[in-house]
């Protein structure tokens, strides 16, 4: 009875959910038909930081690693493409394909030696390495162009107008944004989830946690380069500040602002601190300013993000139907 | 089932287990008993895998697991659960038990099922039977201290163990909390043949439930009995009666 | 990728001064960074930007009081207490609220300090490069070995073991020092004796910050003082710290010998790539030991 009535219940708001989704989904397919030119490019940009700091939520806010340098798995995906398409005649889908899989590559080194640890050391050893990445990047001017970055990136004729790369940014983001989302309500999710919150009780029930924690971190570098490829077809060009570890504690603001214990918070993150850069930009230099005190004021009054505050306030829906038993 | 011999451990310089031994037998209910710091807690994660002992055996069904991982020694079939509340936070009670079901049933790297589709009925039914079902949708960070001491027992249920390790069940319970639980452990020892080891300081309780009692004194295991056994040696006597030395 | 460079005994012995002038600027912001990581537990980023307002307090100061060599000490000395000043009021006014937060929150917060005050430096000294030229007795080079040395970097060498004993002075043998040891390890204890830790954490930070701005007073004659100066010693001196064990200030000096010297010694090996040396240096450190070469405070 109980479990007949949860199901009907989880049915017709999983409905309404998918309803709310496709309205989203299909407003922001039409928005450049009447939107300026602009405002589309700024709606990929929010996509791609958002896709990018919900990758990063996977391993921060579900996960409870201290992903401190994940731009760089975006850097390299963006970097990766960059090069295959400049560099080489290879057919641009591998070289899109690549992107992703060489941060995946990257994530798997890189966490081969830091899910040693744990908290704090995690993320310092994560940011050494990934400065040490930043560092070669920048300096190694013959293969990537060092701090002038590589411009110009033949990206294919379909995808490269504005309004090509935008459906594609959004197209990508939509999947990519769905298949996280399985995976976090899997069971590896809900393990993983069960980690961040309890590491020594975890591995007492028979999780492998270290293996769990590495595999979550070739996942959300998986992602990430995703977002860094869909960087480079929006902006056709790739630099060494996508490697910058100031970018990469950007994303964090970002699932901090959203809310990292939820889903789309990051997304609405991104979508707050980009359309503010670019709108405060217009007016003042000055913008990093008004985002050092909208940070100042999340940490002192909104610890759990916007999202995460509105959550907390509402009723738990899954809760009446267990008590009608 | 169980065999510990001469287990040894220390940090730096201070003793904690100078040395133990310790029997468990298929379908028994064994208690550690001893005065506070006599090692009980150490011993427990001596076993479950949490520490690594400096000298000595631990052998499971059959196997030596002394130092082995805690996720290894779960998959042998050793449950535990813990004296100081170790839930998942942030996590519903349904979800608790459900982890650990999931892991038990190696469904860890499933990246791509629903996890609301999976192990719903084995997770159900050990809520239903420590009485936690009606609150399963209750993040367990806002339960009361006897549901969470449930909640922990039930967590160690999940991964199906044959050997149930409870480091101080009861601790911090009601009298009617207590003897749900007790009333509990004895139903799946008696039903299930789960072979429970404890520790515990109400002694009333260790005398009635446990069938043999071990006790442990400032790292050194005396004596392994039956209660009356127990109750009458003189050494025991003097460890309770004539206080901690 | 030039591998001819005839590598010299003396040009060895060359850059090994210049790795060991640049080593002390590093030691010094690190330990800095270091004390405040260890017995506050805060990460915090926002040490780099003290060190740029360090210097570029020295320049203004030097230029207010005239390009006299007095001006030039006096700066040296005020400096970093302004700094010292600007850090007190942040700690009383917005850190000591918030010691019992998560390190990733006091991160995240010490960033926000470290946008306000990069934006600060920006509004007031606007974005021109700046530099100052060391006072007329350090002025020059000296001939070690045939080779150029500057005299100022001398200087510098006397005055990284001078901040290095008065640390050890100041951690090993004063009351704050020991309370503020005790306090890194067990915090609880320490106000459960009666002592008020909220102060000693304040001067703790305060004198972490004030290392900080002596860094980026001494390191001003020596380099461009320009906005983006905190960046960079930022990254190196976490990396520092990390290499060395959070909270130890003898790590601090062993990261910032490595660090100085890997950098400087790169130079001879592969000069376009110098840059990677300690960077390459601090991830085979911290493969092998990921916890630090020295025993950390937590």
């Amino acid at each position: 009875m109980v479990k007949r009535l949860s199901t009907r219940y989880a049915k017709s708001s999983a409905l309404k959910l998918l309803l709310a989704f496709s309205v989203v989904i299909l407003l922001l397919a039409l928005c450049p038909q009447f939107l300026p030119r602009f405002f589309v490019y700024l709606l990929a940009l929010i996509l791609i930081s958002g896709l990018q700091a919900t990758s990063l939520n996977v391993a921060l806010g579900y996960g409870g690693m201290y992903q401190f340098h994940h731009a760089v798995f975006f850097g390299i995906g963006a970097y990766t493409v960059s090069i295959m398409l400049m560099k080489t005649n290879l057919p641009p889908a591998l070289s899109f394909l690549a992107g992703p899989m060489v941060a995946a590559l990257l994530g798997f080194i890189m966490g081969l030696i830091c899910v040693r640890l744990s908290k704090l050391y995690f993320g310092m050893l994560q940011l050494s390495l990934g400065s040490l990445v930043w560092i070669v990047v920048f300096r190694w001017y013959s293969f990537t162009g060092g701090d002038d970055g590589l411009h110009g990136v033949p990206v294919p004729s379909l995808i490269s107008s504005v309004n090509g790369s935008y459906y594609f940014a959004l197209i990508t983001s939509i999947v990519a944004l769905f298949m996280m989302y399985v995976i976090l309500n899997s069971p590896f999710g809900r393990i993983l989830q069960a980690i961040r919150d309890n590491p020594e009780r975890s591995e007492g029930v028979g999780v492998r946690v270290k293996l769990h924690q590495l595999v979550t971190q070739v996942i959300a570098a998986f992602f990430a380069g995703v977002a860094g490829v869909l960087f480079v077809t929006v902006e056709g060009s790739a630099f060494p500040d996508l490697l910058s570890w100031t970018l990469s504690l950007e994303f964090i603001i970002m699932c901090l602002l959203g809310g990292w214990f939820t889903f789309l918070g990051p997304m609405l993150g991104a979508a707050i601190i980009v359309s503010l850069r670019t709108l405060v930009g217009v007016y003042t230099e000055y913008w990093t300013f008004a985002l050092a005190v909208i940070l100042m004021l999340l940490i002192f009054f909104l610890p759990e993000g916007v999202l995460g505050y509105f959550q907390r306030f509402s009723p738990v829906p899954e809760h009446s139907p267990a008590e009608d038993k | 089932m169980l065999r510990i011999r001469n287990v040894q451990k220390s940090f730096g310089d201070f003793q904690a287990v100078i040395k133990a031994n310790l029997d468990v037998e298929q379908g028994e209910i064994v208690a550690v008993i001893g005065p506070n710091g006599a090692g009980k807690s150490t011993l427990f994660k001596l076993i479950s895998g949490y520490l690594a002992p400096d000298n000595g055996s631990i052998i499971f069904q059959d196997r030596e697991i002394a130092g082995l991982a805690p996720y290894r020694i779960c998959r042998l079939g050793l449950g535990m659960s813990f004296q100081i509340v170790n839930v998942f936070d942030r996590l519903t009670v349904f979800e608790n038990v459900q982890v650990s079901v999931l892991s038990h049933l190696r469904r860890a790297f499933d990246l791509v099922t629903p996890a609301g589709r999976v192990a719903v009925e084995q997770t159900m039914e050990i809520l239903e039977s420590v009485y936690l079902a009606n609150v399963k949708d209750r993040v367990s960070g806002s339960l009361s201290h006897g549901e969470r001491k449930a909640l922990e027992i039930a967590i160690a249920l999940g991964t199906n163990p044959e050997l149930l390790i409870l480091d101080e069940p009861t601790a911090g319970m009601s009298p009617d909390e207590t003897f749900s639980t007790i009333h509990l452990l004895e139903k799946l020892n008696v039903s299930f043949g789960l072979t429970i080891l404890f520790c515990e300081h109400d002694m009333e309780l260790v005398f009635s439930f446990a069938n043999r009692i071990m006790v442990m004194q400032q790292g050194l295991s005396i004596i392994q009995g039956p209660p009356e056994e127990v109750r009458n040696n003189q050494q025991v006597k003097e460890a309770y009666l004539g206080g901690t030395r | 990728m030039d591998f001819s460079t005839s590598i010299t005994l003396n040009g060895l012995i060359q850059q090994f001064l210049i790795g060991l002038s640049r080593t002390t600027i590093l030691f010094i912001v690190s330990s800095g960074l270091s004390l405040v990581l260890g017995v506050l537990r805060i990460p915090n980023v926002a040490h780099g930007s003290l060190y740029m307002l360090g210097a570029f307090l020295c320049y203004t100061i030097a230029s207010f009081l005239g390009a006299s060599s007095l001006g030039f000490w006096l700066a040296i000395l005020l400096a970093p207490l302004v700094v010292a000043l600007v850090s007190l009021a942040v700690e009383r006014g917005l850190f000591c609220h918030l010691y019992d937060r998560e390190h990733l929150m006091l991160l995240l917060f010490t960033f926000a300090l470290m946008l306000i005050f990069g934006d600060v430096v920006k509004a007031v000294w606007g974005s021109e490069y700046r530099s100052l030229s060391p006072p007329e007795v350090f002025q020059g080079s000296l001939s070690i070995l045939g080779m150029p040395f500057p005299k100022y970097n001398l200087f510098l060498l006397c005055a990284g073991p001078v901040v290095a004993f008065a640390l050890w002075f100041l951690t090993q043998k004063t009351k704050i020092g020991k309370i503020a040891r005790a306090a890194a390890v067990d915090r609880d204890m320490v106000a459960a004796v009666g002592i008020n830790v909220s102060w000693v954490f304040a001067s703790v930070f305060v004198i972490g910050c004030y290392l900080a701005g002596l860094g980026g007073a001494l390191v001003a004659p020596t380099q461009n003082i320009s906005q983006g100066m905190d960046h960079t010693i930022i990254m190196e001196a976490f990396l520092i710290v990390i290499i060395g064990g959070l909270g130890n200030v003898w790590g601090a000096l062993l990261g910032a010998l490595i660090f100085g010297l890997t950098a400087s010694m790169g130079i001879l090996v592969w000069p376009q790539f110098s840059i990677v040396f300690p960077y390459a240096a601090v991830v085979i450190v911290l493969v092998f030991r990921p916890k630090g070469l020295l025993k950390a405070t937590w």
